[in-house]
């Protein structure tokens, strides 16, 4: 059994590697289609190991070898496939082999092909590390691995300026939360002896309200940048920079959902300071509605679906504070599976397109690109929520754990915020397949994409329609180590109410988008229209100036604080205080020199100074210490 | 008025300010000489002064010391200055700063 | 011989240069490369046969130089030195096997193996006297290898070096010698072994004073804020191959003197010191990063750099506990590598360009692809990227001073992230984009000598970091000692709380001084 655990864990890493040798080589097609086989083999590991934890209940713990041993600390490479990890485990080699299939058509024309493979299986390597360790180290090493890579990968075409910026803005965020994180850990550490989650979890139980309180924060800042939870969240959007499989990998289905999962292994603790959960699933509901109202006006399509992401991330995030996580992982799984179509889907229209990526300039595609168009609008229903697809199970289900959890505020929040990704979804999707067919003014000729890369993302397809079904075998494994409330409205009027009434809200909210951009008026905005220039649209349109007041008031005045350290302080202080130094001791040099004259007449003259000098001290000193007595009287009798 | 001791010493302390301040102010090399010999002289009578003072010869046996040592540095000196005087044809003070550091 | 191969070591190079200089100088490369391998050999024979379960010195040998004062020559190894030595010895070898052209390149490897000795020297070193002598001869071969090899401004960089290094050992001498008085006061006996002062506990005043007068010879080697404007002009102008040895291994005398000296001598002091130093240590991580961030100049970034890690070193010194001092020192030897292995890299390009302004290269990723894969490996080993060799240091150091000061350590854990910052900007500068200058389009990327030294160091990087037992193991086993050496003799309350007490049996006989005047 270990041995499927092994080969599900490494051999991403074996196609990595693979893909590595040919590096610096023009691009060969075996670069791509051994890593996409190695993916498989480990997709095959993780199904064996979900059926088996599935049917049994047993769960396989492994430990490879010491990683540090000092003091009273020992850290292990150690891995564990419980009901948590075998379905993140699932999640990430299913969307990773239909991306790494997808990639070797779509990447077909890059001169970097093995690079990329390379780099996007090093990826789900570091993501199996994330999720199968068994302890808080494991877990900060496929934390920063996939940073890394989603750096490589975000810069991928390194040539352009706004792909390397995207990327370092990217680590750099990162970084900033993994501080956070670190600190979490080393709380634990200190508090409870190890990191092991078991032990950890299990000396939690002891400590003081004010330290978990302390431990749960710090987690969750590490949480917030891998998730890009406000304020943390611009890098996502700019990671759109990276190629497109990249996106539909990295930033819809695995790595930004790796904060969800922290929360979601971190149940134990979380569940001890529910003030906390509060917080976070506070911010989860301002997050879904703040990213979805600025995917309203967006005009690239990959943003609009990383606003899309950073929304349904907020969504997890409230039934995580909320204490459902089990629903929160359900909506993680099922959200990789329309949001990874959504992005593929995406891909194809670009490739389409050239690379343009304002909806705007497109229109009535859907008559040359049908497979794509069924494909993005079946997933823009998963994602709406609509029965009987995926998303109807776990979005509303959130919906309904606010409600029964009576958080009205965060219910109504994210009620709306349902309302607004309908909207803004077939927003998308309208402007790009319906309507008339703009496209031609520019000059494009678009056709479908490679056959084979449609059908790679058809399994895809299946799941965001059917995952629905898989609710309650899932919540019968899942609840083996997650807390297993059930949430129902006990109502049922007001249930079916709440029920009928969103999915109205949402299909009104489709109808409207529909009506709205296949009509004859969409032209592509120039900047003159009423609407563009109005200060809500402004607004929206520049990520509520956020962008800009971190360039502005964080990034600038880090580079000219550092200028002024470099050339003012360490120049012209610090430097000049030991130069100072040395020049006393030579300006005294230069300036006594002038003694040596040379001339006999000055050197006697010196000589007899000298002498009365010496002389006067050697009598003025005799006398005093002749004296001495009533020197001493006299001197305090002054008092001294 | 007796002449005692002390104004042999007076008579030695003038002596010796003379020929101090004709050691730190001469420009001339000879000049420097004399002024050397009026200093060790005004040693001398000091020397002499309280010998005579203590009953004690053993000032006057270095009276005698310091006249042979005085003039066999004035030898030694006129003859250094007499070579310098040929070879610079000047013998000022100021000319001589070759051992300028 | 294994009795004496500590002697070996610290002798064997010097008498080799001294051989060299009759050797050809077309011969010179082979010769220099052939000895720092048998060195280098020979250090790793010393760690096969070094026992890990022993925590005290090995393979000690004693010679007596000066009986009546007790200045004997007294070498012996630990796990704490043990590791800096194989560094030396492997750096030394990798770099006279990576020299590329150089001008009178025979001086260049005899003044090598002259400085190999006398670092050697420094870590095996058990005397103060000896210490202290090969201390400040290690400063002459470096002096003649950037005044002698170095850019436009050697001259001056060089004398700064000297004097500035030189003036602080001064002061850190007259705190051995009244060191030693202390010790013939306390005992009737003089010594200047360091076994032998560690037995002696000091009343808190004498204790505060030595650690001052020792801080200041240590500081500025290391070198610590507002010390270390001498290291940022050493670099500049110095060959690529003094910079690599001087960051690699000359830097890590001071830190390596820290837990030598001031931590079992003066322990109280060293609690009492904690506070300021670490946030010293706090000020050299950040201050240095935001100016590296701030140069032009690629290896003006590394050599900030450089003081920026050693600012986490000495934080994790200072944390006084056995986390805490085993990271720091796995992280002298991880900044070692790391450092060393990114100055030979800019001088790889240097080599090429002859500038080294980042606004002069640009899209290198495209020309030299495997030149940008080994410097984004540096690159991210030197940010602390799990899985190097870096982050096991950076993890355990900090992990260790949390326990001091939650918030101190918040602040200096701000290191990964301007660390990040400096250098992917700098590799974004470099390496990134298109390539703009017309000479910058054909340069050959690395090339087998630069790969011979190269490539080492990328597998240390990452197999310590997967791996790090083999080297943690014996440093854990000696730190634990020191540890429990510090609690032991501490006698302030304070200085008891603070340093953890590790329970196994340490045996000193309490020798203590009266006050002496």
């Amino acid at each position: 059994m270990e041995l499927f655990l092994y080969t599900a864990l490494f051999s991403p890493l074996v196609g990595s590697l693979f893909a590595a040798l040919f590096g610096a080589s023009p691009k060969t097609k075996i670069a791509g289609v051994v890593p996409s086989i190695m993916l498989g083999v480990s997709l095959l590991s993780s199904t064996i190991l979900l059926v088996l934890v599935l049917t049994t209940g047993h769960t396989i713990h492994v430990e490879m070898m010491t990683w540090m041993a000092t003091g009273n600390l020992y850290i292990p490479f150690g891995f564990v496939v419980d009901q948590v990890s075998v379905t993140m485990m699932m999640v990430v080699t299913l969307v990773s082999t239909v991306v790494h299939v997808y990639a070797i058509g779509y990447m077909d024309h890059d001169k970097g092909f093995n690079r990329f493979f390379s780099y996007l299986s090093a990826f789900v390597f570091s993501m199996m590390i994330l999720v199968m360790s068994d302890n808080f180290a494991g877990l900060f090493i496929g934390w920063e691995g996939v940073g890394l890579c989603s750096w490589l990968l975000i810069g991928f075409w390194y040539h352009k300026e706004s792909a390397s910026w995207a990327a370092n803005e990217a680590f750099i965020m990162n970084r900033i939360a993994d501080l956070g994180m670190l600190i979490g850990i080393f709380l634990i550490y200190w508090n409870t002896g190890t990191l092991q989650y078991d032990g950890a979890f299990a000396a939690m139980a002891n400590l003081d309200a004010s330290t978990l309180t302390w431990i749960g924060i710090f987690l969750f800042v590490g949480a917030m940048g891998k998730s890009a939870q406000f304020p943390l969240h611009t890098w996502l959007a700019d990671a759109m920079e990276g190629p497109t499989p990249v996106s539909a990998l990295i930033h819809a289905a695995t790595m930004v959902t790796a904060g969800v999962y922290l929360v979601v292994r971190a149940n134990e603790l979380y569940a001890l300071i529910p003030h906390i959960g509060l917080f976070i699933a506070s911010l989860g509901a301002f997050v879904a509605i703040f990213a979805a109202s600025m995917a309203l006006v967006n005009r690239d399509i990959k943003r609009v679906i990383a606003y899309s992401t950073l929304s349904q991330l907020g969504y997890m995030f409230v039934a995580a504070g909320l204490g459902a996580y089990w629903v929160a992982l359900f909506h993680l799984m099922a959200h990789a599976f329309f949001k990874a179509l959504l992005f593929l889907g995406a891909g194809n229209v670009m490739h389409a397109m050239d690379s343009e990526l304002d909806p705007f300039k497109m229109g009535g595609l859907g008559k040359k690109m049908k497979g794509t168009m069924i494909m993005m609008t079946l997933a823009s229903v998963a994602l709406a929520g609509i029965y009987p697809f995926a998303g109807f199970f776990s979005k509303d289900l959130i919906l309904e754990v606010g409600f029964v959890e009576h958080h009205y505020i965060i219910y109504t929040v994210l009620l709306f915020t349902a309302g607004l990704t309908a909207f803004y979804s077939f927003r998308i999707v309208a402007l790009i397949f319906h309507g008339e067919e703009r496209y031609k003014l520019f000059g494009f000729h678009p056709h479908e994409a490679y056959k084979f890369m449609l059908v790679a993302m058809s399994p895809l397809l299946v799941l965001a329609i059917i995952a629905g079904s898989f609710k309650m075998t899932y919540f019968d494994m899942v609840t083996y180590v997650l807390p297993a409330t059930e949430y129902h409205v006990h109502n049922h009027l007001v249930y079916w109410i709440m029920t009928i009434g969103t999915q109205l809200f949402v299909i009104l909210s489709i109808f409207y988008a529909y009506k709205k951009y296949t009509s004859r008026d969409v032209k592509v905005p120039d900047g003159t229209s009423a609407m563009e220039n109005s200060f809500k649209y402004k607004l929206l349109i520049n990520q509520y100036y956020i962008p800009y007041f971190y360039e502005e008031y964080l990034v600038k005045p880090y580079r000219e604080l550092s200028e002024i350290f470099w050339t003012k302080i360490d120049q012209k202080i610090v430097d000049a205080t030991v130069d100072g130094i040395a020049n006393v001791f030579y300006q005294t040099g230069e300036k006594t020199r002038v003694m040596q004259s040379g001339n006999l007449s000055t050197m006697l003259k010196w000589m007899v100074a000298g002498t009365v000098a010496l002389l006067s001290l050697a009598v003025v000193f005799g006398l005093a210490a002749r004296h001495s007595g009533e020197i001493k009287i006299f001197l305090s009798g002054l008092g001294v | 008025m007796e002449i005692g001791l002390n104004h042999y010493l007076v008579l030695s302390t003038i002596l010796f300010a003379i020929g101090l301040v004709g050691v730190m102010r001469r420009k001339n090399l000879l000049m420097l000489f004399f002024a050397t010999e009026i200093l060790l002289n005004a040693v001398n009578i000091s020397f002499a002064a309280i010998s005579h003072y203590y009953g004690d010869l053993t000032g006057q046996m270095f009276v005698f010391f310091v006249i042979a040592i005085a003039a066999s540095e004035v030898a030694v000196g006129l003859g250094l200055l007499i070579v310098w005087h040929k070879k610079h044809n000047n013998i000022d003070l100021d000319n001589m700063s070759t051992m300028r550091g | 011989m294994l009795d004496h191969i500590l002697s070996i070591l610290i002798f064997f190079p010097a008498l080799a240069a001294m051989l060299g200089f009759v050797v050809h100088k077309d011969s010179m490369r082979a010769y220099g490369t052939a000895v720092a391998t048998i060195e280098f050999a020979l250090s790793l024979w010393l760690w096969f046969v070094f026992d890990a379960n022993v925590s005290g010195m090995q393979f000690m040998e004693q010679i007596a130089l000066v009986p009546t004062f007790g200045i004997n020559y007294i070498v012996g190894v630990d796990g704490i030195s043990l590791f800096i030595i194989i560094l030396a010895a492997f750096f030394t070898m990798i770099g006279i096997a990576s020299l590329g052209e150089t001008k009178d390149v025979k001086n260049m490897i005899i003044t090598l193996l002259f400085l190999q000795m006398t670092m050697v020297g420094v870590f095996a070193a058990l005397d103060a006297m000896v210490f202290y002598l090969f201390w400040e001869l290690s400063l002459v071969p470096m002096l003649y290898i950037i005044g002698a090899w170095g850019g436009p401004l050697r001259i001056y960089a060089s004398v700064k070096f000297f004097l500035y290094t030189f003036a602080g050992s001064l002061v850190m001498l007259v705190g051995m010698l009244f060191m030693a008085y202390f010790y013939y006061q306390a005992t009737g006996e003089w010594s200047f072994a360091i076994l032998d002062w560690y037995r002696l506990i000091l009343p808190e005043s004498f204790q505060i004073w030595l650690f001052v007068a020792f801080f200041f010879g240590f500081a500025i080697k290391v070198p610590m804020f507002p010390f270390h404007t001498w290291l940022p002009y050493a670099h500049g102008q110095a060959p690529t191959i003094g910079s690599v040895i001087l960051a690699a291994i000359l830097l890590k005398m001071g830190t390596y003197a820290f837990i030598r000296f001031s931590l079992p001598l003066f322990p109280d002091a060293s609690v009492y010191f904690m506070y300021p130093i670490a946030i010293l240590a706090i000020i050299m991580i950040i201050y240095t990063a935001m100016v590296a961030y701030a140069q032009k100049d690629i290896k003006q970034v590394v050599a900030y750099s450089s003081v920026s890690h050693m600012g986490v070193i000495i934080l994790g010194t200072f944390a006084l506990n056995v986390e805490g001092i085993s990271g720091s020192i796995f992280l002298m030897i991880a900044h070692g590598v790391v450092s060393g292995a990114l100055f030979l890299l800019v001088g790889v390009i240097y080599d090429r360009r002859h500038t080294k302004y980042m606004s002069e290269f640009g899209g290198l990723a495209s020309v030299m692809p495997r030149y940008a894969t080994i410097f984004g490996l540096m690159l991210m080993a030197s940010v602390g990227l799990p899985l190097t060799i870096n982050f096991v240091g950076e993890f355990l150091s900090l992990l260790g001073f949390y326990k001091q000061s939650h918030i101190l350590t918040l602040l200096a854990g701000t290191a990964i992230i301007v660390g990040a910052i400096y250098m992917l900007a700098a590799y974004k500068k470099m390496f990134f984009g298109v390539v703009t200058k017309e000479e910058n389009k054909n340069l050959p990327d690395v090339n087998k000598r630069e790969l011979i030294a190269l490539i080492p160091l990328a597998i240390i990087t990452v197999w310590l970091g997967i791996y790090p037992k083999p080297v943690l193991g014996p440093i854990n086993t000696s730190v634990e000692s020191v540890v429990g050496l510090m609690h032991e003799k501490a006698i302030t309350k304070e200085a008891k709380s603070r340093i953890p007490s590790i329970g196994k049996d340490i045996k000193i006989s309490r020798n203590s001084v009266e006050e002496a005047h």
